[in-house]
């Protein structure tokens, strides 16, 4: 029942309003312009950044030419997509990211027990290291694994084949099994991310309780812990599930030259690989897996309604480590088995790669750093990583700015339209990035000349903002959820205005989740490639376009360099987050 | 130092009434205790007057001015109302030094740097922080964030002070330990304060005056030991302690000394003297409020003009300083607080007895209207 302070504060002098008129008007009567006017403001820049492309992904699906070209209305994207192809691209996309998912939660429940609530040594590096691959942007490892598993040439064939002596290559990554390898090395490390802090937090009391009523060890963990465990584990798997229908790299490398197509990756062939583009098609199937997303997303909240994670929520506890004995070096080589496949295989092939002439052949006298000459004199490379360097720290600072203020509102104020505004900033949470980019493609080419952001670079900013939007909005409002009221209250009380307030106590406050929440937004942009390659055109690449071509043209040895320096990128600004948030938890 | 009055404030939250037609008048240096169980208005009262609420009906003016008047829309924001708060939390701001949350109402003024210091240390020597001074905020015990939220609700010299259950979040010693110390430091400073808790006990021991609250409604207004022994309804009067609560009839009624009156009562299988606040006819049903550690064990054949049951001892229980004694009458258990080691035993069969002006009558809420 409290309100918050500037509630209280905008309040100070009223004039009586008439009896007679409506409360929306005595709403507004009551209301300062600015706050009225600032709030106009974010609701049309949020509209500009979901709302409108989604408005325009319906048009498109509507209309039957390319943005721009005069046309008809008509249903026949919808109708593609009854053909046998999408069909089977949606069960593709359906099928693959179930086949991902229920494994990857089984090896991240392991993981997370293993590291969370047993002895096993050296846990705090393993568990960093064990998180690091979910950093690593999946272009580079999808490269990497392309150059591991190739049927022909791939490292690991040829080292089985000089093993075994044998001349067959068992090693295919070009095939169903490749899409969810590369999957999974990514939703495993998500998912130990979101559920170990469950079992780390967990009430060590009620796993005791079970022990004393006389059950085993094993019985505890299956009846007690699991169970617990439950609604943390459902919905890490819808989410990781949902990642998976998103998911556009691992099908495009290691599908889509084999012919298995997923919808993202058909929205992409029949955009860029099709002539005449289907644009049609494209934006209709976008609203298909869209509305997918949103039954998923249904389903989630379905699921966790009801379930209370009380049990996690308590902090201090010291959960009871097990003593595994011997067996403690077993899940230690697990944890370093993990580390090594997905880590430092594909980082040490892209190391191998971009020293040898020619990817393949690893021979002593084909040695050369003549690769690392050309990408250093390569303009292209220098600009991409330009671009993507101004895009990160651009638009992390402005999707972080963005989602602080929406958190805001939406969870310190009871201003009205604060849910409104809340719900817009959600809304890029069901779309797919390369949906989001057709929308965006769309949007782009439709508005006036007068704006020109159709080709440029902005083009891709807006897309990183709004693609950020949601997850900024969430790191910020749980910021602003910890935070109590009488903290705000107790500085306004002993004298300083609301502005003061803000700097002093809340900014103040909550600049450690936003420097968490800034980096979490630079990996996602630096990593980014659905939306980038349909908005990107010549001068705006960003390094993984840039990437992208290289690879396409055949070029996997300057691929290796490229890889291995964003692959430094990537280590330097995790080391620096965790450093961020060691020295945050300390000082709390 | 200034005083606090409140004119019919009322707020409601839609068609809830959270605090409805509260009358108050603290003096200046007045220690007054809002007092009631949780839910009964008095934090959102406290809030009104803090200005992080805005009542919806009456006027709160500090020092002569008004603050908030729902009626000509008047409402000075919290900042300027120049009030010295403690939080329930405390709310000492984690990321900031002792020094630097005791500094802050100073820095947000714009005072001079010098003055900050002096004007802190002096604040922090008060509550016997000053060692503390440059330790970060989360470093503190419970008891020394309490000091801390002080010193800075003090340091600024507020008008008045504002404290919003201090205490609650301290162990049971030290809770004493510093009610007391806080109200030594209000009685030197004599500031005007206005406190609010749940504490029957802490709110007797620290004030001048009391406000009973129930139901966002003030029950009764007045000094410690006149709410005690004469409470005004039996809201009051099963708030404080635990006394006997007797069902009786009035059968006689006489005007004595000190604007009360004397009853004759009668109940079921006892009758006899008790006191009131006003008259009350003859035939209305009252009840009367026995303490505990009123009534003792009496000689069956005395009579000193009060009440007088005859029972059995059901079973008593040790407490240290006092055994509670229950004894088993015609008209219930009584509680009887007698001495620890006085003899009795379970079985025994007793007398016990409450002189006339230690019984104390009133009259039933719904007999009212």
């Amino acid at each position: 029942m409290t309100l918050s302070a500037d509630d209280r504060v905008s309040e100070i002098v009223m004039t009586p309003s008439r009896s007679s008129s409506s409360a929306a008007w005595r709403w507004l009567r009551a209301t300062p312009a600015g706050r009225i006017a600032g709030l106009t403001l974010l609701a049309l820049l949020l509209a500009f950044l979901t709302v409108y492309p989604l408005s325009m992904l319906l048009y498109g699906s509507l209309h039957s030419t390319p943005p721009g070209v005069a046309g008809v209305f008509n249903l026949d994207g919808y109708r593609d997509i009854g053909s046998q192809q999408s069909l089977l691209a949606l069960l593709n996309t359906i099928g693959i990211s179930l086949a991902k998912t229920i494994p990857s939660v089984a090896i991240a429940v392991l993981l997370a027990w293993i590291l969370a609530r047993t002895d096993t040594p050296f846990r705090g590096t393993l568990e960093v290291l064990v998180t690091l691959p979910f950093f690593i942007p999946p272009i580079l490892t999808a490269m990497a694994w392309g150059m591991l598993g190739n049927p022909q040439v791939g490292l690991l064939n040829q080292l089985y084949q000089w093993i075994t002596g044998s001349t067959s290559s068992p090693i295919n990554v070009y095939s169903y099994g490749g899409v969810v390898w590369h999957m999974m090395q990514y939703s495993v490390p998500f998912l130990f991310l979101l559920i170990v802090d469950a079992f780390r937090a967990m009430d060590p009391s009620l796993e005791e309780a079970a022990r004393m009523c006389g059950a085993t060890r094993l019985r505890t963990f299956l009846t007690v812990t699991l169970k617990l465990m439950l609604p943390a584990l459902t919905g890490a798997a819808i989410l990781s599930f949902i990642r998976g229908i998103e998911n556009f790299e691992s099908p495009l490398f290691f599908g889509s030259p084999v012919g298995i197509h997923v919808i993202t990756t058909d929205i992409y062939d029949s955009i860029n690989q099709r002539s005449p583009p289907q644009y049609q098609y494209a934006t209709a199937i976008s609203f298909v897996i869209m509305a997918l997303m949103f039954l998923i997303i249904l389903l989630q909240w379905g699921a966790l309604r009801g379930r209370s994670f009380q049990t996690v929520t308590g902090k201090g506890y010291s959960p009871a480590v097990m003593k595994l004995g011997r067996w403690r070096w077993v899940t230690f080589a697990f944890c370093t088995l993990f580390f090594f496949v997905t880590v430092v295989l594909p980082v040490g092939q892209l190391l191998i790669g971009s020293f040898f002439k020619f990817f393949g052949f690893y021979e002593w006298d084909m040695l050369t750093l003549e690769h690392y000459q050309a990408v250093a004199g390569s303009r292209e490379f220098w600009r991409g990583f330009g671009n993507t360097m101004f895009l990160g720290f651009v638009g992390a600072t402005l999707t972080m700015g963005l989602g602080g203020i929406v958190a805001y509102i939406s969870v310190r104020t009871k201003w009205r339209g604060r849910r409104l505004i809340d719900a817009m900033a959600w809304l890029p949470w069901m779309m797919p990035g390369i949906v989001l980019g057709v929308g965006f493609l769309w949007g782009f080419a439709l508005l006036p000349h007068a704006i020109p952001i159709y080709g440029t670079i902005w083009a891709l900013l807006l897309a990183y903002i709004s693609l950020g939007t949601p997850l900024s909005v969430r790191v910020m409002s749980s910021a602003y959820a910890q935070l109590s009221y009488d903290l705000e209250e107790c500085s306004r009380v002993h004298g300083a205005s609301w502005l003061q307030t803000m700097r002093h106590i809340m900014i103040a406050l909550v600049w450690p989740s936003f420097a968490v929440g800034w980096v979490l937004v630079f990996f996602g942009i630096v990593r980014e490639l659905s939306a980038s390659v349909l908005l990107y055109s010549v001068g705006s690449e960003v390094l993984s376009v840039v990437l992208l071509k290289l690879w396409a043209n055949g070029n996997a040895e300057q691929v290796s360099v490229i890889g291995l320096i964003m692959m430094i990128m990537v280590i330097v600004f995790r080391w620096v987050q965790l450093r961020v948030i060691r020295k945050w938890v300390g000082a709390m | 130092m200034s005083n606090v009055v409140l004119e019919k404030v009322s707020r409601r939250f839609g068609d809830f009434a959270a605090v409805s037609d509260v009358d108050l008048r603290v003096r200046e240096g007045e220690f007054v205790t809002l007092l009631g169980p949780s839910g009964c208005g008095k934090t959102t009262t406290l809030r009104m007057v803090a200005g992080l609420e805005q009542n919806t009906g009456g006027r709160i003016s500090i020092g002569n001015e008004v603050v908030s008047d729902a009626a000509s829309r008047v409402f000075v924001p919290s900042e300027r109302r120049r009030l010295g708060m403690v939080f329930q939390s405390y709310a000492i701001w984690p990321h900031m030094t002792v020094f630097e949350n005791v500094a802050y109402p100073l820095r947000v003024r714009r005072r001079p740097a010098a003055e900050i210091r002096d004007l802190v240390l002096k604040a922090l020597r008060l509550v016997e922080m000053e060692r503390f001074a440059e330790r970060p905020a989360p470093a503190l015990s419970g008891g020394q964030q309490q000091r801390v939220a002080i010193a800075r609700a003090l340091v600024f010299e507020p008008k008045v002070l504002l404290l919003d259950e201090p205490l609650s979040n301290l162990d049971a010693k030290l809770r004493l330990q510093m009610g007391d110390e806080f109200r030594a430091i209000q009685r030197r400073l004599g500031m005007t304060t206005l406190y609010v808790t749940h504490d029957q006990s802490e709110a007797m021991a620290l004030s001048d005056r009391v406000v009973v609250m129930d139901q966002g409604r003030i029950q009764q207004i007045g000094a410690p030991e006149e709410i005690y022994r004469y409470p005004a309804n039996r809201t009051v009067a099963g708030f404080f302690g635990t006394p006997n609560l007797l069902n009786a009839n009035v059968e006689a009624c006489a005007r004595i000394d000190g604007g009360r009156v004397q009853l004759d009562v009668v109940g079921r299988g006892w009758r006899g003297r008790c006191e009131a606040a006003a008259e009350v006819p003859a035939g209305r049903a009252v009840t009367v409020m026995v303490r505990p550690e009123d009534i003792s064990i009496a000689p069956a054949d005395a009579d000193d003009g009060g009440l007088r049951w005859s029972g059995r001892i059901a079973h008593t229980i040790f407490r240290g300083p006092t055994r509670s004694i229950f004894v088993e009458t015609e008209e219930g258990r009584l509680n009887v607080d007698a001495p620890a080691f006085g003899g009795y035993a379970v079985g025994d069969n007793v007398t016990v007895a409450v002189p006339q002006s230690a019984a104390w009558a009133v009259v039933d809420q719904a007999e009212v209207n």
